[in-house]
Order: structure tokens, then C-alpha cells, then sequence
């Protein structure tokens, strides 16, 4: 369908986007690393349990951990080879994690049988078989997701990578147009929905005009603007439903799903294939060759940079994840998720490392907050040891954490860490 | 990678504006203003202008200076103090004693700016904590000190301003100004004169509207204030001195709304300058919209109102005065969280049963009170304690309540 203006969203900045630097590169494949570890902890929710021994020959695809409860996804081997260890160790967002490390033999693949013309049941029983999370970032499993309690109406695809420097969404938007509509039609017929809208930034023409012959998609273009892509806000823009705090978009009869989970939900049901590889995009300009690059689960940070010709300076940081809400890595000894985005270094340039000063009662955050919340006052009360009148002045808790005050506090404030902290000890006290 | 790789939480990327950079924005849109000031009053303007900043960025050093630990230490590595306090340097004290100066007249004595400068870094700034802590704007408290504490000397009227074309001596700063326009035809101040500033008494950088606009649309452009809030101040203003004029007319025959006095109101005094430079002023304003709002509105109508009674100093006193009330503000309106529902308070008509059983509770409660006050009062065994009447009316409900079930 043509594109459709969506709603306007008060609050939000106009990061640079820097997406020129890997926007125009089509996805290569990077060749397959010699090791990879992969980590079992790869969605929100409980780490899913080794399943397999030291010394195990494993084929590509397949189970190497299942998950445990509910809300937690299966892992599954990225290469065929044999499990040379497992081990713990801090992950990349400092919590310990358990990795399994595969050395690479052979190509032994394993593969679920394709489905044909699955039922609403089968489809989800693949999407949990298979493994998929969200991979928008928050990696929530999707097999939860599209089995919500409340009845919805629309299915939302998210495609407006707000993010700057990430272009591997838009890429995929741009090469996998057909696969990422089967997809999202095979999540609306699980969720049993007929309506299905796709969210994408303005500036991405060719993805948008990608959309548009697809009668039953409705294509809505979103204002450049960060952080569009959120939950919320992007439930905003398509439908004007505005969810309250505490609740998720299912409440309220709309589910929002990445373009990437659709790719990944299409490849498992046309293909049977897990979740074990994903498009990334590797950027910043102190990386020799921006890439967007397709890699396996659990790929050393250190290999890929090497695929990418190295560094041309010295970073002043690492960045696994988009540059608003990703993780600073201490070294290249990191792998990657199913739910990462990109790998940036960023020279001292574009990284901001600046000493914070005195507050000035601006209130610029709060005018960027796209929740309307007052950061201000969490970081004040949060300094002053008072968490519950962090809560109460600042209303902490209904905050998503996308870095808008952050980003755009002339003090430059260390806002996001304040509120962490004042949500985790809320959290302590509960 | 090397050693010197920085781990912080997210966002790695931020704006490139600081505060020394708006506060450098602020400097630039005082400039038309205080060349005005020099074109209209002569090189005494630029002399307050210069002892004025310099004074207040001097007692800032110095106050950083002593205040830190290790005052001893630091005498003999001064150089090393000085490369540290450059770099914590923010700009906000060359604001200060540029506004200081922009809101007194010409003809004000050297050290009259030089001691309401440090008495608005010093006293007013830093003893509360520095940049982003005082309760007050320290320039328009400077200038209120000043005014108290100088009065003979800061007080103008067309007499005491030198290299002034002034005709009809008439003092611009207040208010009544613009029922005299109307009252003495004669006089040859238009509103023209009073926008470009030419002809007209007043203060250095107040008189010339049209360097403040110069001033305020360079804020907006720079996005350093919201357009609105400057916008929302003087037309509520306007209106409200429109309206307090009126009663100027009564003497001479009744009540007259004349909107024709709107403009000649708003190019009069300090009016512009406070809502372009002063109200706006981060610290001391409210962080939320609706309190922003509650704000201008309040201060527009304060200063309507005090300027029909008084000349003295309106605009910074109210300046003063509504500062006081953005604590009180920011508590009290704080902002609704995206999506927020309205928690409504159910009121159900109690059926009968219900009546009952609160009748029935409350009188636990009460017995509980009961046995604690007699316990406590054993040798109080007068005719009814009030406990025991308090039983007995509830008593009295739980009956009624029984019948009407």
C-alpha cells in the first residue's frame, strides 16, 4: 500500500545518523570463524542449559542448549565441529554467562522439515522450536509473544532502525523485501490477525518504496527521529494508542515484531532453519571497511574486525549494539548475540567522553524524554541516596532507557547510569 | 585496540552543545544590546559593562580560588589552579555581570557594578553552590541589592543621564509611562522611540527593544529558550498592564481599556529584557511545561500589577519573588509519564450489609481506644468517658443501619 504519514511523537533527538558509511553495502557473508563460543544466555529470561559434552561432535543447527522455562529460547550450534569446552565467564554486559566453544569441522547441517502451508499451531511450535527471539535488541522470546492472552488486531513489523550508524535492518529491508512479508504474514496468521503495518524511517526511501507494492502491508513512514523505533513509541506513530506504564503493546491489540524476526521467523518455517545467524553492521570510523556482514552466533568481536580490515585508529570505544543503547566492551574478547545489532568503534571523535558539570535545571531531557518522564529529578534524588522520590519525581519506572536525555544533556550528565541504579535498587526493595 | 578504550554506560554518542557553549550563545545575544547601550549612553556604558563582568568573573576565580582544599598548597602551583579553573570555566559569571550591566542606567558610579558584581557571584551564586544551584537569578538580585543599597545614585531621571537627547523628562523605567504618553500629548516620545530606544531614558541595554530582538530570535534560532515562553510572558503582560492603566483614567472620567497602550507598556522599562534574558534563565526557572506555563503567566501578571503602584526596580524584584516559588513549583507539577491513565477513585453507593460492617469496625477500633484510655486513666472514673459516648453513637448506627437493611 502507498506510505502513510504516522502519528507525530513530542520529545525525541536528531542524533546524526551516520548511516552513509555501510547504508549503500549489501550484506556480505563472512566466511566461517575457526571457533566460535556461544553463550547460552541469548534472550531476556532464564539461560537455557548446556545440552551438550566436552569432546561432542555437533552439526550446524543444531540444539546445544534447551531452554529453560517459558520465557527462554533454545541455542543452537553456528557451525558444525566439535565442543571443545564450556566455560563461564563475564559476559559483555558484566554479568557471567556460561559459553559453549565449538571448533569448526566439516558442514554437517541440520535442518527442521519445511512447512508448506502450516497451521496458526505449527508456526508456533516452529518459532519456539526454532529459537527465535526478538531481535530488536531486548531478544524477548518471540514464542511468547505471539501467544499473547489479551486478543489483538494488528501486527506492527518494526523498521525504523533509529539507531544511528545500523543499517543492517535497512539492508535487509532492501534484500529480503518477499522474505520479511512471508514472515510477518506467518506471525498474523499465529496471532490471528489480518492487519499487518510496517513502521519505517523517513530516510530510507528504497526500503519504503520496497514495501509499497505489497497490498496487504500497510507502509508508514515515521519522522527521522530517535528513538521511533521503541515499543511504545513506534505503537504510537502506527496506531495513536498510547500505552500506559506497566502494560505491553498486546494489551492494548497491537504486537510489535523487528523485520528481522519476520526474516528469521520466514527462514524457519520455509527452510526449518534456527536462529544461528544474523545480519550486523560493523561501523565507526575508526573501523578500516564498514560493513554489514551476515554472522554466526558466537563470533569472536576480534575476528570480525579482522574480516573488516582492522582498525584504522586507535578507538576511544567498542561498542556492541547501536551507539544510543549498546554495550561499551572492555576488549575484543567478546562474542556476538543473536540479538546484536552492529559492532562499532568509534574513534575519540564521535565518542563522547566529556567530564559531566553541575546541572543546569535545563530541562532539555525532559523535553526529549519520548516517555515524558523528568529525568532530572532521578538523577538528583538518585545522587541523594532517596530512590523513592526518584520514583515519585521522576517516575523512573516507566522509563525505557534509550539515552534521548543523555544524548542530548548539555552537562552531559551520566543520566542513564543514575537511573539504572535508582531502578535497581527499587527493584531490591520490592 | 590500547589501554586508553573508555567503558561508560550508553549513549556513546551525545550533542555536541555544553553548557559553556550556550552560555556562550547567551553572551552573543547580549551583544546587540550592549553595543546599543554604548551607541545610545557613550563609552560610560562600556566602562559599567567591563567593571561589571570583570568583577563578577573575578570574584568567581577567587571564590574557587579559596574554597577548594588546600588554599596553602595551591598558592605556590597557582598556574596549575588556573589551568584547572579555565577548564571548569562555564561562562555563566560573564552572563551575569553582563545582564548586571545591561539592566543599570548609564550614569551609575563604577563601584556601585563593581559591588553588586560580587555581591551577585558571591553571595548569590556560589554560597549556594555555584553554576546550577542558586535559588535566585544573581543578576537580578545584584540589581536589587544595587538598588537598595544605592538608591540615591541608581535612581534615573532624565537629569542625571548625560549624552541623552531627552525632551520632555519623563523617566522611562515604569510603567506610567505610557498612561503619560496618552495624558501629555505633547510629549515627543513615540512608540517608535521607545522601540529603537532613541530619545529615551532608561537602562543601559533595556532601552533599545530592537537589540533585544535581535537578542531573542538569535535564543530561538540557537534553540537556547523555547520561542514561546518570552511570547507567552509579554502577551499576558500587555494585556494585564492595559488593564491596570485603566484604572489611571478614572480620575479623569472612568475606566478606559485602551489596547492601544499595549505596545507602549511592553517598550517601556525592563520588561523585554527580563522576558527575553532573565525569566528564561535555566536554574531558576521550572523544568516541567505546565509549570513553565504556571510561571510566565504569574510573573507577567505580578509585574503588570506592581508596576501600576510602584517605579522601582518591577521587573527584577518579581524576577526575585517568583524564583522563590519554582521549588514549590517543580514539586507540585510534575510531568505525566506517555500513556498515563487517569487512577479514578471509585465511589460506590455501600449497600446496607456493607454500612454494617463499617459500623461494626469502627467500633472495634473505638473499643480498642477504649481499653487504652481507661487503662491509662484508671483513677479518671468519672460519670462518661468520650470513648464510651463514641461507642454508644456508633452503637446507635449499627442499629439504624440493621433497620434500614
Amino acid at each position: 500500500m502507498k506510505a502513510v504519514n504516522g502519528k507525530y511523537l513530542f520529545g525525541g533527538v536528531h542524533p546524526k545518523g551516520k548511516k552513509e558509511l555501510t547504508a549503500s553495502f549489501p550484506a556480505e557473508v563472512m566466511p566461517t570463524p575457526e571457533r566460535v563460543a556461544i553463550s547460552t544466555s541469548q534472550s531476556l529470561g532464564k539461560p537455557a542449559t548446556v545440552a551438550v559434552a566436552v569432546g561432542q561432535k555437533v552439526k550446524e543447527g543444531e540444539v546445544i542448549a534447551k531452554a529453560d522455562g517459558a520465557v527462554s529460547s533454545d541455542v543452537f550450534a553456528s557451525v558444525a565441529g566439535t565442543v571443545t569446552e564450556i566455560k563461564e565467564a563475564v559476559g559483555a554486559s558484566g554479568v557471567r554467562e556460561t559459553f559453549i566453544v565449538i571448533k569448526a569441522e566439516g558442514s554437517d547441517t541440520f535442518r527442521f522439515p519445511p512447512l508448506s502451508s502450516p497451521s496458526a499451531e505449527e508456526i508456533k511450535a516452529r518459532i519456539r522450536d526454532c529459537g527465535i527471539v526478538g531481535l530488536g535488541g531486548a531478544g524477548f522470546p518471540t514464542a511468547v509473544k505471539v501467544a499473547p492472552e489479551t486478543p489483538v488486531d494488528i501486527l506492527i513489523v518494526n523498521g525504523a532502525e533509529c539507531e544511528p550508524y545500523l543499517t543492517c535492518d535497512h539492508r535487509l529491508m532492501v534484500e529480503k523485501t518477499d522474505e520479511i512479508v512471508r514472515g510477518a504474514r506467518f506471525i498474523a496468521k499465529a496471532l490471528g490477525v489480518s492487519n499487518i503495518a510496517i513502521g519505517i524511517e523517513a530516510n530510507k526511501p528504497d526500503a519504503i518504496a520496497a514495501f509499497e507494492p505489497y497490498e496487504d502491508i500497510k507502509v508508514v513512514k515515521l519522522g527521522k527521529k530517535y528513538p521511533l523505533g521503541g515499543e511504545r513509541q513506534l505503537a504510537y506513530a502506527v496506531t495513536g494508542r498510547r500505552i500506559p506504564q506497566g502494560k505491553i503493546p498486546a494489551e492494548f491489540g497491537a504486537v510489535v515484531h523487528n523485520v528481522g524476526t519476520c526474516f528469521a521467523v520466514c527462514e524457519a518455517v520455509e527452510q526449518g532453519k534456527p536462529l544461528y545467524e544474523k545480519v550486523i553492521t560493523v561501523s565507526g570510523n575508526a573501523v578500516k571497511e564498514p560493513k554489514n556482514l551476515w554472522v554466526k552466533v558466537g563470533t569472536s568481536v576480534s575476528d570480525i574486525v579482522d574480516f573488516c580490515g582492522g582498525e584504522a585508529s586507535n578507538p576511544k570505544k567498542a561498542v556492541l549494539g547501536g551507539p544510543m543503547t549498546g554495550v561499551a566492551l572492555a576488549s575484543y574478547d567478546n562474542y556476538t548475540h543473536k540479538t546484536t545489532s552492529g559492532i562499532l568503534l568509534l574513534s575519540g571523535k564521535e565518542a563522547a567522553a566529556e567530564e559531566p558539570t553541575p546541572c543546569l535545571n535545563c530541562g532539555k531531557c525532559a523535553d526529549v524524554c519520548p516517555m515524558h518522564l523528568m529525568p532530572m529529578n532521578t538523577a538528583f534524588y538518585s545522587a541523594a541516596g532517596d530512590f523513592e522520590a526518584a520514583q515519585k519525581y521522576g517516575n523512573v519506572l516507566s522509563c525505557i532507557e534509550c539515552g534521548a536525555c543523555e544524548y542530548i544533556c548539555p552537562a552531559k550528565r551520566p543520566l542513564i547510569q543514575a537511573i539504572r541504579k535508582t531502578k535497581a535498587e527499587l527493584r531490591k526493595k520490592n | 585496540m590500547d589501554n586508553s578504550i573508555v567503558i561508560s554506560t550508553p549513549p556513546h554518542v551525545k550533542s555536541r552543545r555544553t553548557t559553556r557553549g550556550i552560555m556562550l550563545d547567551v553572551c552573543i545575544a547580549l551583544l546587540p544590546s550592549a553595543i546599543a547601550g554604548i551607541v545610545f549612553f557613550g563609552w560610560l556604558a562600556l566602562m559599567i559593562e567591563l567593571v561589571a563582568v570583570v568583577s563578577c568573573v573575578a570574584t568567581e576565580f577567587v571564590y574557587y580560588f579559596i574554597a577548594n582544599k588546600g588554599f596553602s598548597n595551591k598558592c605556590k602551583d597557582a598556574g596549575k589552579v588556573c589551568v584547572r579553573w579555565w577548564k571548569q570555566f562555564d561562562f555563566t559569571s560573564v552572563v551575569t555581570g553582563l545582564i548586571l550591566a545591561l539592566i543599570v542606567p548609564a550614569t551609575t558610579p563604577w563601584y556601585a557594578a563593581l559591588i553588586g558584581g560580587i555581591f551577585s557571584i558571591a553571595i548569590v551564586k556560589m554560597l549556594f553552590g555555584g553554576t546550577g544551584k542558586n535559588l535566585v537569578n544573581p543578576a537580578a538580585a545584584g540589581r536589587v541589592f544595587m538598588a537598595i543599597s544605592f538608591a540615591a545614585v541608581s535612581t534615573y531621571t532624565a537629569a542625571n543621564i548625560p549624552a541623552l537627547n531627552f525632551e520632555s523628562g519623563i523617566f522611562t523605567d515604569s510603567t506610567n509611562l505610557s498612561w503619560l504618553l496618552s495624558a501629555y500629548p505633547e510629549t515627543k516620545v513615540t512608540v517608535l522611540d521607545l522601540f529603537l530606544g532613541t530619545g529615551v531614558a532608561g537602562c543601559i541595554g533595556e532601552t533599545c527593544k530592537l537589540a533585544i530582538l535581535v537578542g531573542y530570535i538569535y535564543l530561538c534560532v540557537r534553540n537556547v529558550i523555547k520561542w514561546w515562553q518570552p511570547l507567552l510572558f509579554i502577551v499576558v503582560f500587555g494585556f494585564a498592564a492595559v488593564f491596570m492603566s485603566g484604572f489611571g483614567f478614572i480620575a479623569s472620567g472612568g475606566y478606559i481599556f485602551d489596547i492601544k497602550l499595549f505596545l507602549p507598556h511592553l517598550f517601556s522599562g525592563g520588561v523585554l529584557f527580563g522576558a527575553v534574558f532573565m525569566f528564561p534563565d535555566y536554574v531558576t526557572s521550572p523544568k516541567g511545561v505546565y509549570g513553565q506555563i504556571l510561571y510566565y503567566v504569574l510573573a507577567a501578571v505580578l509585574v503588570a500589577v506592581l508596576r501600576y503602584f510602584t517605579h522601582m526596580e518591577v521587573t527584577s524584584f518579581v524576577i526575585m519573588l517568583m524564583n522563590l516559588f519554582v521549588p514549590l513549583i517543580d514539586k507540585y507539577l510534575i510531568r505525566r509519564p506517555f500513556g498515563y491513565v487517569k487512577v479514578k477513585k471509585e465511589k460506590k453507593a455501600k449497600t446496607p450489609d456493607e454500612r454494617v460492617a463499617d459500623a461494626v469496625d469502627a467500633l472495634k477500633v473505638d473499643e480498642n481506644a477504649a481499653a487504652e484510655i481507661s487503662h491509662g486513666k484508671d483513677n479518671e472514673n468519672t460519670e462518661k468517658s468520650p470513648a464510651a459516648s463514641v461507642q454508644s453513637v456508633n452503637a446507635d448506627n449499627v442499629k439504624s443501619a440493621k433497620e434500614e437493611a
